[in-house]
């Protein structure tokens, strides 16, 4: 491999070369000259101790892949600050993050309604202080920025709302009688594959409702329809939302009968 | 906004304000001013939700408006605003030095909220200082108020720009699409004269009591926020650069403390003290001081007389370091402070540390070298530095790659032959200062994402503990037994104890980590902001 080329005073060419990396042996120098070989000492038209290695010396391994990307560290790092001072900005740091969390202005993505309390969540405290609002000042902020109330939809949108309340109260209710009911007919495997689609699919039309009003109307009118064709016998039969639950498993044994 | 900052800036954005606010911060990081519905098509995210992030970020003075012609309003985010809540931390430790408990919690309740007006923060300080008392004591208004008047006094707190008053005039015109904001030099930290008196309220614990009590509570809250507010449209936020340049003057004591004695440290930091409201946070030297001033303004304990502050001063002034120097004669000599130097001497400092630590204290000695003699030959390092030329040649080429150090051609000839050039190594200090402060940000990115990473492996059990001791708090408020508590106790199992404890380890350790990468960052954009504000 050639490195250098350069010229004599005075005489031909001069080839500074690297022979070429065997594995075994390391690269070394080789001054081959062009022309007058072997005739006298060679001179260079530069100080050669400036290129910064000298003829037959042994350079350094080449290189045949890009650098690891965790390098060993020859030097490890001097130990933390370790002090009052330090661990009080500590405990301050911690607390500030804690409390950032608990403001109005800490903005989370709204999960989906859960419509079944699990009871990992039942003892995690809810922190959101609900009672700090946060109003920022209009006077400050550019006027669009103030919340529009829509009016093209004024009384649609009442409609839409209400019978969106009534279609969650009647679906969740119509969601826990359909586990029952399938329990029933012994078939447990399946009926949580059924159960779990029914939800999903009624998270999913939940979901819906939120966005789009005009749609989920006509959506939600269909449901309560089919709801009160399919349920009319058994909503008057059982009317109690709250001991639903705990009355069920008794209800169950009985009915196995 | 190198890529670094943009990552940073999402992430602290992230932890302090939630998703939504993140994307949006960061969408406006990196596009620059925006138009509302510009955001709202780009980021995906609906109308209400825009608004509401803007707000907050508006309120917390990370994001500003402006208007434009054609009356459309632009949104523009401020990153290094951001990267400043790493210091926030900092910040108010330091009022806690300097004001005690109520001006530490003042300067909290600020940067937690962003803007607000006195009487606001007034009352919440009291109601957190009366909670933390003894049972029966609370805290006075009056006391919390003077604090906050020493604070605005000494230019730790500053009010906002505000609306300005509507004239006749402007009832004429269509009120604008956005309210310009100003405020005079003067106004900025006059504080208001309000007639505060009351006591700090405790609030009573309404966990388990019955659920009739609370609810008459509310509305009597709501009442309260009724009554027009005396200091209503002023707001108070605490000012940045006044803590940052409260931490130039202690670096700069402390540095000629190491060099030096205690004694000429407090001169420096005398001198300090009485240039503080004189001199702007920008600017290369502090006001001349004449050796008498310096010599009334000393603090009480010190007895030196004048003859023994002469020859500090002198000292002080003829030192290699140069952070003090002499301009005149007058008033028994003339001294100023060089704030530049002295930042550019921390920064050096700070740099020669780094690469000490990185690569060993022979490329250390080399790196100093080539920064105190500027240019030099390959040659000339060897030989100066008294290192072998292999070693030499070996450590100034990694130095090279790492772009802390620079290559200068000087050619002999008009065609450039590499043989008649004059290779220089040199040290550019700003640009190796501005990719170490690139390094620093890309490093707290990292800290901060392992930890996330961290408290995300162990949410099961972060959680687990977290039901447990709800559990355990209800259960001892309506008193249970000792066995019972155990029992409860053990539901969490040794092992899992241990990975707690080994998880809280690491956290703080990642956090301290945050904390520490932070003040070199600090010196670094000191220097840089001062170098550029120079040149």
């Amino acid at each position: 491999m050639l490195l250098w080329r350069g010229k004599r005073e005075g005489r031909g060419p001069v080839f500074l070369e690297v022979e070429p990396c065997d594995g075994e042996k390391l690269p070394r120098i080789k001054v081959l000259m062009a022309g007058n070989r072997g005739r006298g000492r060679a001179s260079f038209t530069f100080n050669i101790e400036a290129i910064g290695f000298a003829r037959g010396e042994k350079l350094p391994d080449v290189v045949l892949k890009p650098p690891p990307l965790y390098p060993d560290t020859d030097y490890k790092p001097v130990p933390l600050k370790a002090g009052e001072a330090e661990e009080y900005m500590l405990a301050l740091k911690q607390e500030f993050r804690a409390t950032m969390r608990r403001t109005p202005y800490f903005m989370d993505t709204e999960e989906e309604k859960q419509e079944i309390e699990r009871y990992s969540k039942r003892y995690l405290k809810s922190y959101k202080d609900d009672d700090l609002e946060w109003v920022p000042d209009w006077r400050r902020l550019p006027r669009e920025m103030m919340p529009r109330k829509k009016h093209t939809k004024g009384p649609k949108c009442q409609r839409a709302k209400s019978t969106a309340k009534v279609s969650t109260l009647i679906s969740t209710v119509d969601v826990l009688k359909k586990i029952e009911d399938l329990e029933k007919k012994g078939d447990e495997e399946k009926s949580d594959e059924e159960t779990d689609e029914k939800e999903g699919g009624k998270g999913k039309r939940k979901d819906d409702d939120g966005e789009d009003d005009e749609a989920a109307d006509d959506q939600e009118e269909y449901d309560e329809e089919e709801q009160e064709e399919e349920n009319d016998y058994i909503n008057s039969y059982f009317e109690d939302g709250d001991d639903f639950g705990a009355e069920s498993d008794d209800n169950m044994d009985e009915a196995t009968y | 906004m190198t890529q670094a900052e943009i990552k940073l800036c999402s992430l602290l954005l992230q932890e302090h304000f939630g998703e939504i606010v993140d994307k949006i911060g960061t969408h406006l990081i990196r596009t620059g001013g925006q138009p509302l519905r510009v955001i709202v098509h780009d980021t995906g995210t609906s109308l209400d939700q825009v608004k509401k992030a803007l707000c907050v970020l508006i309120q917390h003075n990370l994001v500003t408006y402006q208007i434009h012609k054609r009356g459309i309003v632009e949104y523009e985010a401020h990153c290094s605003r951001i990267l400043r809540i790493l210091r926030y931390p900092r910040y108010i430790y330091t009022a806690k030095t300097l004001y005690s408990d109520t001006g530490e919690l003042i300067v909290e309740e600020l940067l937690l909220n962003g803007k607000m007006t006195m009487s606001a923060v007034v009352k919440k300080v009291a109601d957190r200082l009366t909670e933390t008392m003894e049972d029966g004591k609370t805290m006075d208004y009056s006391e919390v108020s003077s604090t906050f008047g020493r604070l605005a006094d000494t230019h730790f707190v500053q009010r906002c720009p505000f609306v300005p008053d509507p004239t006749d005039s402007a009832d004429a015109q269509p009120p604008p699409p956005a309210p310009t904001l100003s405020i005079n030099e003067k106004d900025m930290y006059l504080v208001p004269k309000l007639n505060l008196i009351g006591k700090g309220k405790r609030r009573r614990s309404s966990d388990d009591d019955a659920a009739g009590e609370p609810k008459p509570k509310r509305p009597k809250q709501t009442a309260e926020s009724k009554e027009p507010i005396p200091d209503d449209g002023i707001y108070w936020q605490a000012n940045l650069d006044r803590f940052h340049q409260h931490f130039r003057d202690q670096s700069i004591v402390s540095a000629v403390a190491n060099r030096m004695d205690q004694t000429s440290s407090e001169i420096v930091r005398t001198m300090l003290r009485m240039s503080e409201i004189t001199t702007s946070s920008c600017a290369p030297f502090t006001q001349p001081l004449s050796s008498n001033e310096i010599f009334r303004s000393l603090p009480v304990g010190y007895n030196i007389s004048k003859q023994v502050l002469d020859q500090y001063l002198t000292l002080l002034a003829d030192d290699p370091l140069e952070f003090v120097g002499k301009s005149g004669d007058s008033g028994g000599g003339m001294y100023v402070i060089n704030l530049h130097k002295a930042l550019a001497s921390l920064a050096m400092a700070t740099l020669e540390s780094i690469v000490q630590e990185r690569f060993g204290s022979r490329c250390a000695r080399i790196f100093r070298l080539v920064l105190r003699k500027k240019h030099l030959e390959q040659k000339q390092v060897e030989d100066f530095a008294m290192i072998p030329a292999k070693e030499a040649k070996d450590m100034l080429y990694k130095l090279l790659s790492e772009n802390l150090i620079s290559l200068q051609e000087i050619p002999k000839t008009p065609d450039h032959a590499p043989s008649r050039t004059f290779y220089l190594y040199t040290v550019n200090s700003l640009s190796a200062a501005r990719m170490l402060l690139r390094r620093c940000y890309k490093s707290i990115a990292n800290l901060i994402e392992r930890r996330q990473f961290e408290t995300k492996e162990n949410k099961r059990l972060l959680e687990k503990s977290q039901r447990v001791e709800a559990i355990l708090a209800s259960m001892q408020a309506t008193g249970a037994e000792e066995a019972q508590l155990q029992e409860i106790e053990e539901m969490i199992t040794a092992p899992e104890r241990q990975q707690l404890e080994s998880l809280k380890r690491n956290v703080n350790k990642l956090d301290a980590s945050e904390i520490q990468v932070d003040e070199t960052i600090f010196v670094l954009e000191s220097y840089a902001e001062s170098t550029m504000k120079r040149a």
